[in-house]
């Protein structure tokens, strides 16, 4: 017995060993008309799957079909609106998040909800400490910890601090947490998204050991090929509708993608042959916190790509250009004229627009209306005198819900309540409803579904037709290259290599990217 | 990709829900009014009602500012100390022989200076909003002290003293004091872009940033306007006591915040509204009220306000909860 599974029997008690008493390849989980429905909208319609003991089961879907309310259903976050789960063959309630753990249902995020502060050996143990004459074991928990963690060969220290590791690191602690509490169902949501490609290697290496050991793992993701790498069924997920399940063996990605989207995968990429212009902007030797000497052009139809890996100083340019950083040295030209751009305003006035990295922190402010996260930029066009006119503020929001098709029944719905696609959609049409000269788009499509990427690159297009430039940053080099005109690649702060379209092969761009 | 015809039909849940709110605060408030006009016979008389008016309005009139701040997110906890400190100036200045409305237009830019040094503090030192302001409650009562040296002013202005006793068309002056703050107020909130920028900073100042919104201004901005309504109110506190005393609205700023988050201000910021406080402040001015004329030991009458708190911020969670 391994110390895992020595550890993960401490826990064995009357309803945790109900899941393991299912043989493999016996229906552990069986979903039968499940449904939520939020307000007006069906975030799930009424969905009948089977999860059986001991397999990888794939759940794919595009933005806003329905994966994460299907999570948050089956690990106790919402209440169903409907339908009948049936754990180990008897209905469950799945009410809280406790019923779904102490049942042994598990969930690793995406984003890891542990606590930064304490210990790596902490934060395995957190809620279920050893203890003895009420106090903590703290040298046996850390020495416990340390050997599961040898065991599953991370090589992670369980005495540092969960802040100091590496995302992908602290999403392996959480993993191994979820193992060592004796779970028997295991959802993984998009777990990679922030992996090194080694660690991704870790990650697959603990979730066959899992599986081997009797678990049943959900693994929901964006990327195909670890999909038919690790999965032995996969279910798709479409506008909030079970499409199908299939065997991994009797499909095909292009099946899938078909399942998931309705639409050729050739259309997403969208590239036109657009006359190039006059530059737009110009930077020279540009310097400033987290990036240095940077000098490139951006000329009228062009989209410039920036690459590079994360924290390689491309968001901190774009930030500079911005006048959100001060920038220490060089020289910024806009249409020929040297120019100092010390705010934010500065630069709107000019005529730059910048759709920053992160939606979240950056883009929007998500407990307020859509309608009002439109019009923040121009709300100083929309004042006759002291007083807002309301009815040019819900004309403009409307238009930009409409031109962009943004999917909500109302401008004044909060942001928040909108999938990661219509969310970009909203910060680009604050954008487009100031107008610009200069777009500057970081990482526009992260967490953005297939239809919604089309849909960006066509704007791209017709932003170019119209007269604009652009900056494109992207960390997923396919989109940089299929799209940008010049490529930028950065690392370490610095610009390292610059290639007209197609001009690099992928490998040489990887290469210059990681500095090998 | 068209929106689907159930979606386009569907109502904007949100307005409807705020009206929601805004209409079971006054319900709240006509059955207190209804509970005690059964209750006691001396509600409904209009020496109870004008009394009433009048304790609510100056509260009211705290709340209104100190909600600006909270919708960016702050939270002003110098209110009371800056009433105690303008009823100080305006003895004194009114001691000293200045004429009426010198003290006043100086009380309310002492009030301007305040606000704009808690912005400046914020916004340039970066200190919480929360320490600054704790810093001047306690320094700004000790300066009063050290002007007054102890004691209290008298004010000798009967022109100035009984504005506060007045009436004007059967209401008492101090409730016109209301309507002239609300009035432009609700159009700074609620119908002009500075409203916008407030709770555009409250609810994610980066992305306000971002999108032009100049956020220091806007911080600055929304922490004058609460030090200038506190000063306001030292200038009625002043006229209605005919004293200036560095220790007088001792902990009016609790009840500012209070009846702020009765009237569905949220204290994490981009939540709220002008009319929610003005009716938390005369809901927690009734129940004194009512408190005084059945006779309940005063003491009970703060621990109702802190029940009442907890009771109409919690079904405001449980609607929330319930509309996401």
């Amino acid at each position: 017995m391994s110390r895992l599974e020595e550890i993960a029997h401490r826990h064995d008690d009357a309803l945790l060993s109900e899941g393991s008493r299912v043989p493999t390849g016996a229906p552990i989980l069986e979903l039968k008309g499940l449904q939520k429905n939020y307000g007006y909208v069906q975030a799930l319609k009424p969905a009948t799957i089977t999860f059986l003991a001991g397999e990888v089961h794939a759940i794919v879907g595009e933005n806003g079909a329905g994966k994460s309310t299907l999570i948050k259903l089956l690990t106790g976050v919402i209440p169903r609106t409907a339908g009948e789960v049936l754990w180990c063959g008897h209905p469950v309630e799945l009410a809280t998040p406790n019923e779904a753990i102490a049942r042994g249902i598990n969930a690793v995020h995406q984003e890891v909800v542990l606590c930064p502060h304490l210990t790596v050996a902490a934060n395995l143990f957190l809620g279920d400490e050893v203890n003895q004459y009420g106090l903590m074991r703290k040298k046996q928990m850390e020495k416990m910890a340390q050997s599961v963690l040898d065991d599953l060969g991370f090589g992670l220290p369980a005495g540092a601090p969960l802040g100091a590791l590496t995302i992908g690191q602290q999403q392996l602690v959480a993993t191994a947490r979820a193992a060592m509490r004796g779970t028997q169902f295991l959802i993984f949501d998009e777990p990679t998204a922030y992996l090194t490609r080694q660690e991704s290697a870790q990650l697959f290496k603990l979730i066959r050991r899992l599986q081997g050991e009797g678990v049943t793992i959900v693994y929901i993701s964006h990327r195909m090929e670890e999909v038919f790498e690790l999965a032995d069924r996969v279910s798709v997920l479409r506008d909030g509708t079970h499409v199908g399940t299939r065997n991994i063996g009797e499909t095909n990605e292009t099946e899938l993608i078909a399942l998931m989207i309705n639409r050729s995968i050739e259309q997403i990429y969208h590239k036109e042959e657009i006359p190039i212009g006059q530059p737009i902007l110009e930077t020279r030797g540009l310097s400033g916190p987290g990036f240095e000497d940077i000098s490139l052009t951006v000329r009228a139809g062009e989209i410039v790509g920036l690459y590079g890996l994360i924290g390689a100083g491309r968001s901190e340019f774009a930030l500079g250009v911005y006048g959100r950083q001060p920038v220490s040295a060089g020289e910024v030209y806009w249409m020929g004229k040297k120019v100092q751009i010390r705010n934010e305003r500065t630069a709107m006035d000019l005529g730059i627009a910048l759709a920053p990295e992160s939606r979240r922190d950056q883009g929007l402010c998500l407990n307020l209306p859509i309608g009002l996260n439109i019009n923040l930029p121009v709300f100083n066009r929309l004042s006759r005198g002291p007083v807002l006119s309301r009815s040019d503020e819900a004309a403009n929001a409307d238009r930009q819900i409409r031109d962009l098709s943004i999917k909500t029944p109302s401008r004044r719905v909060l942001a928040s309540s909108m999938s990661g696609g219509n969310q970009q959609k909203i910060v680009i049409g604050k954008w487009l409803s100031h107008g610009a000269r200069l777009f500057i788009f970081d990482e526009p499509t992260v967490g953005v579904d297939v239809g919604t990427k089309a849909e960006i690159y066509r704007l791209f297009a017709k932003l170019l037709r119209e007269g604009a430039g652009i900056i494109l940053i992207s960390s997923y080099l396919p989109e940089v290259y299929e799209l940008a005109d010049r490529l930028h690649v950065f690392r370490g702060g610095r610009l390292v290599g610059s290639h007209d379209f197609h001009a690099a092969s992928h490998e040489d761009v990887l290469a210059q990217a990681i500095g090998v | 990709m068209a929106i689907t015809s159930t979606e386009s039909a569907a109502v904007a849940p949100r307005r409807g829900m705020n009206v929601l709110f805004s209409l079971t605060l006054i319900g709240l408030l006509f059955a207190l009014w209804i509970a005690l006009g059964i209750g006691t016979a001396s509600f409904w008389t209009p020496l109870n009602i004008s009394n009433l008016l009048r304790q609510g309005a100056m509260t009211a009139i705290l709340a209104v500012g100190q909600t600006f701040v909270i919708i960016t997110a702050g939270i002003d906890l110098s209110v009371g100390a800056i009433v105690g400190f303008s009823t100080v100036v305006m003895a004194w200045l009114l001691q000293a022989g200045f004429p009426l409305w010198v003290a006043i237009v100086a009380t309310l830019l002492v009030g301007v200076a305040i606000g704009a040094f808690h912005g400046f503090g914020i916004v340039r030192m970066g200190l919480p909003p929360f320490i600054i302001t704790l810093a001047t409650l306690t320094s700004l009562r000790g300066v009063g002290l050290l002007i007054t040296n102890g004691s209290t002013i008298s004010i000798t202005n009967e022109a100035f003293t009984n504005f506060a006793r007045a009436d004007f068309l059967g209401i008492p002056s101090l409730f016109w004091m209301v309507i002239l703050i609300a009035v432009p107020a609700y159009v700074f909130l609620h119908l002009s872009r500075w409203g916008r920028y407030l709770f555009a900073v409250g609810s994610n100042s980066e992305a306000a940033r971002l999108s032009g919104v100049n956020v220091n201004r806007t911080i600055y901005m929304a922490y004058i306007l609460s030090a200038s309504c506190a000063a306001f109110v030292g200038i009625l506190l002043a006229s209605r006591i005919g004293i200036g005393n560095a220790t007088q609205a001792e902990g009016w700023e609790l009840q500012a915040i209070a009846s702020s988050v009765i009237g569905g201000t949220s204290l994490f910021g981009a939540v709220g509204s002008v009319h929610g406080p003005l009716i938390g402040a005369f809901i927690l001015a009734t129940i004194n009220n009512g408190a005084n004329l059945l006779n309940v030991n005063s003491f009970w009458q703060r621990i109702i306000t802190g029940l009442l708190i907890i009771v109409i911020v919690y079904f405001d969670q449980l609607r929330r909860r319930g509309s996401r």
